[in-house]
């Protein structure tokens, strides 16, 4: 028994010993939360709603710093890059995070980096203009069919969700679809708004929050019928296998120490919880689900194997 | 209700004390932020964004929109005195402005800018309420190809800003194109120009270019001169526009509204465009070009008011359709959005008094500005008799903490500083920064569209003279063009240059 007490009395001395390095955290600097996407979009407008609930569970700052392009790329390089002090978290977006994994040379070690927790799961879902002649993803597709290439698709970069789902459906429904990148959601609403594209893939959230009289979803990607879209059947209802579901949440560098993860995780659970918080989230129309770091991190790789399928299909089918 | 009750509507709402004290904070803040170079409204409206939870939607939105506009003033004043464009629409006011303030003129050009200001806020103002549903729809008709047209419209124009020779300045432009390519292709994630370095992964910031050009190039500039005395200028005979100023302004002023607020509209570099291209309008209309880049008023009230309508009429697409223009109406729909308000119709008819609401506050955050602003006038212009070893220490200062404040590092202020070097080898080469700015901040947008269109219509570059709007602006580069090229032409605008170099 004295063993095991000299023992636990060691490794509370290693533990202090490692926490005096950052024993002032958070409180000596902001945390820089940088954010990979433009501001105003889904991601954006969530971490900032919650930030101040971080800074009060965690009586630190939070200023959010948004680092956009090439789906997320720059911002996990910037954090892989920062020191793992814990001073710098980012947002965590999949599938962008996974499937730039599959065909880049990233400039960033993905093992590097650790999530802390999940915040949302938000599925996707195809948005056309409110005067289209396509009703559904079975309309797009017969269009499609008879015009290869001329149906295109906003789309927020090179394996974004809106990509996948896109791979997915051309897969699915064997046709050629156009992806026409835009540098964020808003963009590429204006451009399907003024007639210059077909359609833009939108996140349940995003869409909830839009004008409903100019623009209609015609399918959502999800198993079952998100609880903020239950009219709109699903792309599986139709016909075709198109799953896609945007993750969004916080992440640090694996390096930052164990204890800091922990208690930003902590942060987020707690930030979760509060009601205020909850009712913020259901105004923006943000489908909130909670998970661990470890949880996501645990579920990642299942992920990937399926992406990496959908582009070893589309490589094959060039 | 017809569009006089809305308006009467929204005036009562404005109107009242909590509301009224919040767009003056708005516009304190915003002038505050506009005149200290390197701190722009989005960091500002991006940190107060989480205050405006606790806020009344109206109050908080009307505060926000007020630091907004209140920035395009407060920017002016520092492109004036001290040759510092706080943001890409203020580069065109620096090259008449600081003239005139060299000339002992600083306080008219203050006066002209703040009441040109006034006048165009004004007019779009009343513009967003009566048609901005329908000018919405118009900005809507600007695709992927509109804008490759009107990029390279306004790359060429931008010749039109250098006094020197054309060629010159279309090395400029390209210099400045070369520029907006460094950084992370958006489309592929493919790097250029980063020399493997991380800061410069996200490209290179607008404020970093420009207050290296022109900031740190003129403090460089002025070391050269001896001794320390004050700007050296004419003294000071009066503080408000003479008679004549008035009669030359205010037709600037009225075609810089329209300009503004026409192309305030369009995503993108909306209020750039616009007050670049007023200042080459009144240019192209003057009877006398040759005063421009010396001293002309109007070269100082056109671009005010166009990007002071262009900032207002930017709203038109956020609270008409829900689409933000710009980085800074983004923040503003965050800011609705935390509030639960998805601006569009919807709002326009279920929730009037919050669109008439922010209509009214807008016409009086401008008044408010315009009282704020001239009396301050005498003080800013005192500023200018502060020796040189007081005043410019003092401006690096703020500089260096505005450019470390974008991005908190410390690479972006010692890149400002060999932007600052590189100014000044192009001012000994007499090369003017004014198209490089031009050319960075177009330069990225035309690329992007450019590949948009060209996805969209599957390779097939006639979309550009198929879509009536693009051939238009088509057309008119190639008319800008041929008049560049056509020999009387350049007899001409080398004639009126020709003075400056004696």
């Amino acid at each position: 028994m004295k063993h095991l007490k000299t023992l636990s009395l060691a490794a509370a001395l290693t533990a202090s010993a490692a926490g005096m390095a950052h024993a002032d955290w958070p409180t000596d600097r902001p945390i820089e939360l940088i954010v990979a996407f433009a501001p105003g979009g889904g991601t954006d407008v969530m971490l900032r709603t919650l930030a101040p609930y971080l800074e009060a569970e965690l009586d630190a700052q939070f200023p959010v710093l948004n680092r956009p392009g090439a789906a997320g790329e720059i911002t996990y390089t910037a954090l892989a890059q920062a020191r793992p002090d814990g001073y710098t978290v980012s947002s965590l977006n999949t599938p962008g995070f996974l499937t730039m994994q599959i065909e880049r040379k990233l400039r960033f070690e993905p093992s590097e980096i650790c999530p802390i927790a999940r915040i949302v799961e938000d599925p996707g879902l195809f948005v056309v203009p409110a005067n289209s002649e396509f009703k559904s993803l079975t309309d797009l597709v017969a269009y499609a069919k008879e015009h290869p290439g001329a149906v295109s698709i906003g789309t927020t970069g090179v394996g974004t969700d809106e990509h996948l789902a896109m791979l997915q459906l051309e897969r699915s429904a064997g046709v050629d679809l156009t992806a026409v990148p835009f540098t964020g959601s808003n963009d590429a609403k204006t451009a399907l708004l003024g007639g210059h594209i077909s359609a833009i893939g939108l996140n349940a959230g995003e869409y909830a929050t839009a004008d409903h009289n100019s623009m209609r979803a015609i399918g959502q990607f999800s198993e079952e019928r998100s609880i903020l879209a239950k009219d709109l059947p699903t792309a599986k209802e139709q016909g075709y296998d198109v799953i896609i579901s945007s993750e969004r949440g916080l992440a640090a560098r694996c390096e930052v120490p164990e204890e800091i993860r922990a208690r930003l995780a902590d942060a987020v659970d707690k930030a979760l919880a509060n009601p205020e918080f909850q009712a913020q989230a259901a105004k923006q129309s943000v489908p909130l689900s909670f998970q661990s770091g470890a949880d996501w991190q645990a579920a990642m790789p299942a992920r990937l194997e399926r992406y990496r399928s959908i582009f070893a299909l589309m490589k094959e089918g060039q | 209700m017809n569009t006089f009750d809305l308006l009467m509507l929204g005036f009562s709402e404005a109107m009242t004390p909590a509301n009224l004290g919040f767009c003056l904070i708005g516009a304190l803040l915003g002038t505050l932020i506009g005149v200290l170079p390197g701190i722009g409204p989005t960091a500002t409206i991006a940190v107060l964004l989480p205050i405006t939870f606790f806020l009344p939607p109206l109050a908080g939105i009307i505060m926000l929109a007020g630091i907004y506009y209140g920035a395009q003033y407060g920017g002016s004043t520092t492109a004036i005195l001290v040759n510092l464009p706080g943001e890409a629409s203020a580069v065109v006011t620096t090259l008449d402005g600081y003239q005139m303030a060299q000339q002992g003129r600083a306080g008219a050009a203050l006066a002209v800018a703040a009441l040109g200001s006034f006048f165009a806020g004004t007019v779009a103002t009343f513009g967003i309420a009566i048609a901005g549903p329908m000018l919405s729809s118009f900005a809507l008709d600007f695709g992927p190809a509109e804008y490759v047209s009107l990029m390279l419209f306004g790359l060429l124009a931008a010749t039109i800003l250098a006094s020197g020779p054309v060629l010159k300045a279309i090395g400029m432009i390209l210099i400045g194109l070369l520029f907006g390519m460094v950084g992370t292709d958006q489309a592929t994630g493919a790097e250029r120009l980063t020399f493997g370095s991380i800061d410069l992964f996200d490209g290179i910031e607008f404020t970093v270019i420009a207050i290296g050009l022109f900031g740190f190039t003129e403090i460089i500039t002025n070391l050269e001169r001896s001794g320390s005395e004050g700007v050296k200028v004419a003294p000071l005979t009066r503080l408000w526009p003479t008679r004549e100023d008035f009669r030359r302004a205010w037709p600037a002023v009225l075609r810089g509204t329209g300009i503004g607020t026409f192309l305030g509209i369009l995503p993108g570099g909306g209020a750039t465009l616009a007050s670049f291209s007023s200042y080459s309008l009144e240019k192209k209309v003057s009877k006398n070009p040759r005063a421009f880049g010396h001293g002309a008023v109007e070269g100082v009230a056109a671009p005010e008011a166009a990007n002071n309508a262009a900032a207002q009429s930017s709203f038109i697409p956020l609270l008409t359709l829900g689409i933000p223009s710009n980085n800074m109406m983004a923040m503003m729909l965050s800011a609705f959005m935390i509030h639960g308000i998805t601006p569009g119709p919807t709002v326009l008819t279920n929730q009037p008094e919050i669109f008439w609401g922010l209509v009214a506050s807008m016409w009086i955050g401008n008044l408010l500005l315009v009282v704020i602003n001239l009396p301050l006038i005498g003080l800013w212009v005192r500023l200018l008799t502060v020796p040189y070893r007081l005043l410019y220490p003092a401006i690096l200062l703020f500089c260096c903490v505005g450019i470390y404040s974008i991005n908190n590092r410390i690479f972006d202020v010692l890149l400002a500083a060999g932007f600052g070097l590189l100014g000044y080898i192009f001012r000994k080469a007499k090369c003017e920064p004014g198209p490089l700015l031009l050319g960075f901040v177009l330069g990225p947008l035309l690329e992007a569209n450019l590949r948009r269109a060209l996805l969209i219509s599957q390779g097939d570059a006639s979309v550009f003279i198929e879509r009536p709007i693009s051939l238009t602006m088509l057309i008119a580069t190639v008319v800008l063009l041929a008049l560049m090229i056509l020999p009387s032409f350049r007899k001409k605008r080398e004639e009126a240059f020709q003075e400056e170099e004696a």
